[in-house]
């Protein structure tokens, strides 16, 4: 195991996570399975974004693989080398606490220093100094931390995990409290930090925007499973299953009932009373009841007349200025359903309005499992 | 005025007036035996049964107390027991804090099977009558020979320091933040490492209200120090009752100032650390 002991920049190392699960075992409650088989192969250098609700398990695999959790079975490797037995200290992964974990009684500049004298590292000044100035911080290096509000502890937090250069570096919610213009600022610099130094790093986080532009790939966790592993792209425009579907994109996405309708060699999904709309997938038949998923980004209001769409009466009309928001009742369908409008044309309540969208943006899913029937 | 509770301002109130007397009741009671005893020993031997509060205060009694006349009356040395008390007292809440703080440490942060029925069994010290204990104590201290020294008065005084200790600073631990210390152990120090520069900084105020009170219940045991001491390692709380004599005179106002000054070293000790002790008391956690 390499113990980087000065500023050299560290080298890349893949991460994988082979059939991790983790059972919570307590006297008084049942076991509690809080990760159930995880599997990702994470490249060297990468940054993953770790999406998914409250209480799936997330921030429990992070500590798992910083070795602040024991594996209950399933292997984390660094590299080459299977590091789930290795005790904490010798994984050489930085954390990004989502508490802060900040010393009270120590200064900021104290704090960040501590992390690095663990190992006796060179310059350590220095380098507390580099940071600060990267993150925007050098006038916080006095204070102690009772002093700070919490963006400017989640900042130091941050700084502290990224300042022995990790290997691997894991953040629980990096910049959940900074303020918009910090977080903008923050997130370039941790961008940046990430691709000089290149950590192969995990990021856990509940804004999608952030996941965007930090990203190379996503993860969308549920119920300690992963539920897609993806690009960005991948994830928004390709769901594999329901629950990835609802989960990202904002605003969410139509969730409606359909049933299948083989026309030739066109796929049409009947919605509501008189809807209709041509879909990509293949493998459904004639008649199948499905669930359908519909973008309202997707959505398209310039329909031919004799062209397949849903037809409804706008219930709310919200301009937001670079587009508006129609929130449509379609006959037969019970929920209101959301369709995204182009700026030029402002619409008023019960007014009449058709919609469609490209066949591969309408997504069926089984009503059952929630898989993607493509 | 304005009605309005603002910080820092009271309000006057039926409720308050009477809370305020209410206390000021309770206190009156129980200090009334403080004053009483602190009066006590003020008087001369004539005046002690016949006077209240009007009499011509001397410190004679003090004197008396502390010197060979005192050690006449009553066969053993007073200052002498002073300094047995201090020493045993010191050194068992030293060998306390020394055991017990790690050992508080692990209690809080580690479950394992069992963890409870251990803190459990430290406890019942606390609560066992220390009569029921006292008994075979005398015949084991007789055996091997620590009956009526001071190591034997600091080793017993353990029954009754340590589970304070203990108890105490485990639920300091516990509110500790963990993170703080597996950041740490991140950074790549050892666990001992850890704990002596993150965890115990941070409790420092729970060790100090835990030390003096664990420091105060030794110094007021009195069964202990009474069966498994003779003359040599008398502590002070047994010393003060030979003034009120087994079968000859009662000096009450000499018991008197032998109780006043036997109550003067956890006075001065908590007074120094006061500072401390009101953090200590009032925090449980330290928050970051
Ligand atoms: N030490 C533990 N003992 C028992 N159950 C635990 C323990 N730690 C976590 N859990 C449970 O495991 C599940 C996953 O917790 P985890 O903290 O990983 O969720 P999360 O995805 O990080 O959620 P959030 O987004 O709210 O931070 C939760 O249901 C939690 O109650
Ligand atoms: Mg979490």
């Amino acid at each position: 195991m390499t113990t980087t002991t000065d500023t050299a920049v560290s080298t890349a190392q893949r991460l994988v996570l082979d059939r991790l699960y983790k059972t919570f075992e307590s006297r008084n409650r049942e076991s509690f399975a809080a990760v159930r088989g995880i599997d990702l192969d994470i490249e060297p250098g990468e940054m993953v974004a770790l999406l998914g609700p409250s209480g799936c398990g997330k921030t429990t695999t992070l500590r798992m693989i910083a070795g602040l959790e024991a594996v209950t079975s399933g292997d984390i490797r660094i590299g080459e080398t299977s590091v789930a037995s290795l005790p904490a200290k010798r994984r050489n992964v930085g954390v990004g606490f989502e508490s802060y974990a900040l010393y009270p009684p120590l200064s900021v500049r104290e704090n960040l220093a501590y992390g690095l004298k663990a190992r006796r590292a060179k310059n350590v000044d220095q380098r507390v100094d580099s940071m600060a100035q990267r993150l925007g911080m050098t006038d916080l290096l006095d204070l102690r931390p009772a002093a700070l509000s919490s963006g400017q502890k989640q900042r130091i937090a941050l700084a502290r995990a990224l300042i022995r250069n990790p290997p691997v570096l894991l953040l629980d919610e990096p910049l959940s409290h900074l303020d918009a213009s910090q977080r903008q600022h923050v997130r370039r610099e941790l961008k940046v930090l990430q691709r000089e130094f290149g950590y192969t790093t995990i990021v856990v986080t509940h804004d999608q925007l952030e996941a965007l532009s930090l990203a190379d790939r996503m993860a969308v966790m549920d119920a300690g499973v992963i539920r897609q592993f993806g690009s960005p792209d991948e994830i928004f425009d390709d769901p594999d299953n329901q629950f990835v579907a609802d989960f990202v994109g904002e605003p969410k996405i139509n969730l409606v009932g359909g049933t299948v309708r083989i026309d030739g060699d066109r796929t049409m999904v009947h919605i509501g009373r008189a809807g209709e709309l041509v879909t990509a997938s293949r493998i459904v038949q004639h008649d199948q009841q499905v669930t359908v998923g519909l973008r309202p980004q997707d959505c398209r209001t310039d329909v031919s007349p004799a062209a397949p769409c849903l037809e409804g009466e706008i219930k709310v009309y919200e301009n937001l200025l670079e587009f508006g928001q129609a929130t449509v009742n379609v006959p037969g369908v019970d929920d209101a359903m959301v369709v995204q409008t182009p700026a030029g044309h402002r619409w008023t309540r019960a007014d009449p309005i058709r919609f469609t969208a490209a066949p591969e943006r309408v997504y069926l899913f089984d009503t059952e499992t929630g898989e993607r029937l493509r | 005025m304005s009605t309005e509770l603002l910080p820092g301002r009271r309000r006057f109130t039926l409720t308050s007036v009477l809370a305020d007397l209410a206390l000021l009741a309770w206190f009156t009671f129980a200090l009334f035996p403080i004053l009483w005893m602190v009066l006590l020993a003020l008087k001369t031997s004539a005046e002690q049964t016949s006077t209240y509060f009007a009499f011509s205060p001397t410190l004679e009694n003090f004197g008396t107390v502390l010197s060979a006349r005192g050690t006449e009356l009553t066969s053993v040395d007073f200052t002498s027991t002073l300094i047995t008390s201090v020493v045993s007292c010191v050194g068992a809440v030293l060998v306390s804090l020394i055991i017990g703080v790690p050992a508080a440490y692990a209690a809080g942060r580690w479950k394992y099977r069992g963890s409870n029925d251990v803190m459990f069994t430290i406890l019942s010290f606390r609560f066992a009558p220390e009569l029921m204990v006292v008994v075979p104590l005398f015949v084991i201290y007789h055996q091997i020979g620590l009956f009526d020294t001071r190591v034997g008065l600091i080793w017993v005084l353990q029954l009754v320091t340590m589970p304070l200790v203990v108890w105490i600073l485990r639920s300091y631990f516990q509110d500790l933040p963990e993170d703080l210390e597996q950041a740490a152990l991140l950074d790549g120090y050892t666990r001992r490492r850890t704990f002596l520069t993150v965890a115990l900084p941070l409790v420092r105020p729970g060790i100090a209200a835990a030390a003096l009170l664990a420091f105060i219940f030794a110094w007021n045991n009195y069964v202990f120090a009474l069966i498994l001491t003779g003359n040599e390692a008398n502590t002070v709380t047994v010393a003060i009752t030979k003034f009120l004599g087994g079968g000859g005179q009662a000096y009450y106002n000499l018991t008197a100032a032998a109780a006043v000054i036997a109550a003067l070293p956890p006075l001065i000790l908590a007074l120094t650390i006061q500072r401390y002790l009101v953090r200590g008391l009032s925090f449980g956690a330290v928050k970051a």
